[in-house]
């Protein structure tokens, strides 16, 4: 009997977290994208094309991660359903059982049925995409932006790295305190862009993330005398933007001006460092957001462009 | 192979598996909804029943339950009510036609001028002997020697005696030092002959002389059974020790046919025809701590059917075909008062459980009905079995496996519709001469500015590599695109033979796996 008791309670847990599973499936559709949602889909973009073709292609693969997804999605609830005939199925026997008689083969039906639902319900679970991040649409919305000052004919160069600024591949570098605990420094450049602009500039443009965070550490807990793991600690992030821009000198000439110098702010950034010398403008600048809209990166462009007036023809 | 097709085929496999499996169950006929069911037709008080038998002691052919307790035996009719009924002191009883007139006979030998026998026939009692030479009762069978019919009183320290029908007595022996524990009729070469055991292990054959055709000895015996089981005209004697032991003996010398042990005391032991095959019977044996299990003898040797359970010790076994399919059902009842029916396959049913521990359990048409009579230690109870079965119900395999198919193959048809999710590594390129040129400058600027970084400090490790790894593919990507379209580039890239990762020309040794390059 003891026995018996014990196989009934892992069978309810097992049918328990089966139920529990399918539904989460069934919901996927009903839950909206939360709001600051850090977990995005991983999508790297090496760029090399015309603006209009690259957002064209950006808009092409949304559509395919869509179509994917809406595919899936129309079948979420059918999970469901069969777990909930696997359900009936084992009503039948336990029909059966209540007028007397034993019989197990609607039970072992069932049981098929709830295999065969997990299994759908893993297979659509795969077709489920995450959403993509804002700076995704962001991108875009620089390219379309700036696509009127590029140089006929020319391209855009460079990538679009959204597969994750916390990634192993991503760590710049690594120290240690005094207590033996690792600090890992991530250096993610999650867009670069290069353009050779209409007016005879070359624009480089690159958005860096730098992000620290403390890692896993174990230490001996001073009231039980015991070894806890203390968790991985996030220690902050900042954005930073590195704009260089040669200048073509039959066109422009670099005139610093008290409105875009070291040390200002523009939008959610600040100057960090300005260098003219040479007829090429470096600049970076840095933010303690930890997002940054696109309009923040063209309005910073677009100050940069404040040091340099045209030559008289 | 298309991923459209792959569910499908995965799909018909499984139908395939699934439908082999449910034909198996369906056409095997394993698959049965069948129950039991019983019906109180009538039951009265009895205190202490220790034998009970339906069967004519009447003459008027009809049969009569008969039921003994130490101290008081009653012959009920079909409806319950008392015949005749008398009290004896620490009686044992038989039934067997003493006085040749057909009809059975009751035979008690009980305590009274001394240890005495009297002869109940059609409700008529007669003393047949007294003051007999024995000790307390606790045996007593009628055997019909081929020298004609003996009554064989057994005692509880191991003595024989046997009477003639006169009451004479004709032959004693002991054989043993311990209560006799069974008395049988057992048949070698077609003669009938007595087989005996007592509890302290002693075993004989003994012909109408009280001559021991032999004479064997194991460990401590609770219960022992005679039976033809093969139907060869020379029986096997069955024994159950109190210690585990189960084993078949020949009768006509007393050899070992087959020896088990069992884990309990064997509490009871009786054949019942479970496979329907009437040239064998079936063996069925109880224990003290519930176990129950089928053997089927062969003729040579015995082999276990199934085995089962019940929670207290087995107190009765009895053979009844429930479900008129030619083959008996076992219905076993225990100390604690259930009583459960075990099929062919050991497939157990339970029936209504009684108050008290299940004394005897017999099987007889009483009026125009078969019943099954249960009697515990309060009260007999006569009962209407029934049994009820889905008719077609084997086939459910079928009809389940046609549904799990069916929503297998559903599943299938859903997978293969969802389209493949895109790669998540995109690359937009344009494919003029000068758009390539312009991506080959850039990577080559973006490969000098990680090392710049590496230079500096900031980039180090797997990071730098990582980094380089990346750039480096895709200028091999912008050189394999230089060389789709036909344009002349200088190659700068290899990659490496062991890991795959691209290097710049001229490397000779690999960054990322060590290994050395020979170019």
């Amino acid at each position: 009997m003891e026995s018996m008791i014990c196989s009934g309670i892992v069978l309810l847990f097992i049918a328990l977290s089966a139920f529990s599973y399918l539904r989460r499936t069934a919901r996927r559709n009903a839950t909206a994208p939360a709001a600051g949602k850090k977990d995005f889909l991983p999508v790297y973009i090496s760029i090399a094309d015309k603006p209009d073709s690259i957002i064209r292609g950006m808009d092409r693969f949304v559509a395919q991660v869509n179509k994917t997804e809406t595919a899936g999605n129309k079948w979420r609830s059918v999970p469901m359903i069969i777990f909930l005939a696997g359900l009936g199925l084992m009503i039948v026997d336990g029909g059966l059982f209540l007028l007397g008689y034993r019989s197990f083969v609607f039970i072992a039906g069932g049981v098929a049925l709830w295999v065969a639902a997990i299994v759908m319900a893993v297979g659509l679970r795969r077709s489920d995409s995450k959403d993509f991040s804002p700076r995704y649409k962001g991108t875009k919305d620089i390219l379309h932006t700036l696509r009127d000052d590029l140089r006929p004919n020319s391209t855009f160069t460079g990538h679009l790295d959204l597969t994750g600024s916390m990634l192993k591949t991503k760590i710049a570098r690594e120290t240690k305190d005094t207590r033996d605990r690792t600090t890992q420094y991530f250096r993610d450049e999650w867009l670069a862009l290069k353009a050779k602009l209409y007016d005879g500039n070359v624009l480089r443009v690159s958005a860096i993330q730098r992000t620290k965070q403390r890692q896993p550490y174990w230490k001996r807990s001073r009231i039980s005398g015991k070894m806890k793991q203390k968790p991985a600690k996030f220690k902050g992030s900042e954005q930073q933007l590195k704009v260089r821009i040669a200048v073509n000198p039959e066109v422009y000439k670099i005139i610093p001006n008290k409105t875009f110098r070291q040390g200002i702010e523009v939008g959610k950034y600040r100057v960090a460092q300005l260098n003219t010398e040479g007829g090429i403008i470096d600049v970076l600048a840095s933010s303690p957001f930890e997002e940054i809209e696109s309009e923040h990166i063209l309005g910073f462009l677009q100050s940069v462009y404040s040091l340099l007036q045209r030559e008289a023809l | 192979m298309s991923r459209k097709v792959i569910p499908f085929v995965v799909a018909g496999v499984l139908i395939c598996l699934i439908m082999a499996v449910s034909g198996v169950f369906a056409f095997s006929g394993s698959v049965t909804a069948e129950k039991f069911g019983s019906e109180i037709a009538w039951s009265r008080p009895f205190t202490s029943a220790e034998s009970m038998k339906v069967i004519d002691l009447t003459g008027d052919g009809n049969d009569d339950l008969f039921i003994q307790s130490p101290d008081n035996l009653t012959v009920l009719n079909e409806t319950g009510e008392p015949i005749f009924g008398f009290g004896y002191k620490n009686m044992k009883t038989t039934l067997g036609d003493v006085n040749g007139d057909n009809i059975e006979d009751i035979i008690v030998f009980h305590v009274g001028t001394g240890p005495s026998v009297d002869v109940i026939s059609k409700g008529q009692p007669r003393e047949l002997a007294n003051a007999l030479s024995i000790g307390f009762p606790s045996r007593v069978a009628v055997i019909r020697f081929s020298s004609g019919p003996q009554i064989v009183l057994g005692d509880s320290s191991g003595n024989l005696l046997a009477l003639g029908t006169d009451g004479q007595p004709r032959w004693d022996i002991k054989l043993g030092n311990e209560e006799i524990r069974g008395m049988d009729d057992v048949k070698v070469d077609g003669q009938t002959l007595l087989a005996t055991a007592s509890y302290d292990g002693s075993i004989a054959v003994i012909d109408g002389n009280g001559k021991a055709l032999w004479r064997g000895g194991q460990e401590e015996i609770r219960r022992m059974r005679a039976f033809d089981l093969n139907g060869n005209g020379t029986s096997e004697i069955i024994t159950g020790g109190e210690y585990g032991a189960f084993k078949i003996y020949n009768a006509a010398d007393g050899s070992l046919l087959f020896e088990t042990s069992l884990g309990q005391a064997v509490s009871e032991v009786r054949t019942v025809e479970l496979d329907g095959d009437p040239s064998s019977r079936e063996i069925v044996v109880g224990g003290k701590d519930g176990g129950v299990w089928a053997f089927k003898f062969d003729g040579t040797s015995a082999s276990q059917i199934w085995n089962g359970s019940l929670s207290d010790k087995v107190t009765e076994i009895a053979g009844i075909d429930i479900d008129d399919d030619g083959k008996e059902e076992a219905v076993i009842g225990d100390e604690s008062g259930k009583v459960a029916i075990f099929t062919g396959n050991g497939s157990r049913t339970n029936l209504p459980t009684r108050s008290d521990a299940i004394a005897r359990i017999d099987v007889g048409k009483l009026g125009s009905e078969r019943y099954v009579v249960v009697a515990d230690l309060s009260e007999i109870q006569v009962n209407k079995v029934n049994f009820n079965s889905l008719p077609g119900f084997q086939y459910t395999p079928l009809i389940v496996g046609l549904i799990v198919s069916a929503v297998v193959l559903i599943i299938a048809a859903i997978l293969a519709s969802i389209p493949k999710k895109p790669e998540m590594k995109v690359s937009f390129q344009d494919t003029s001469r000068e758009s390539l040129d312009a991506q080959r400058r850039m990577l080559k600027e973006s490969i000098a500015d990680v090392e710049r970084l590496r230079k500096a400090g900031e980039v180090t490790g797997d990071a730098y590599l990582a980094r380089l790894k990346r750039l480096r593919a895709d200028l091999a990507d912008n050189e394999a695109a230089f060389k789709k379209q036909g344009y002349n580039v200088k190659v700068e890239t290899i990659q490496c033979p062991n890991c795959g990762g691209t290097l710049e020309l001229g490397m000779d040794k690999c960054e990322y796996c060590g290994q050395v390059l020979l170019h």
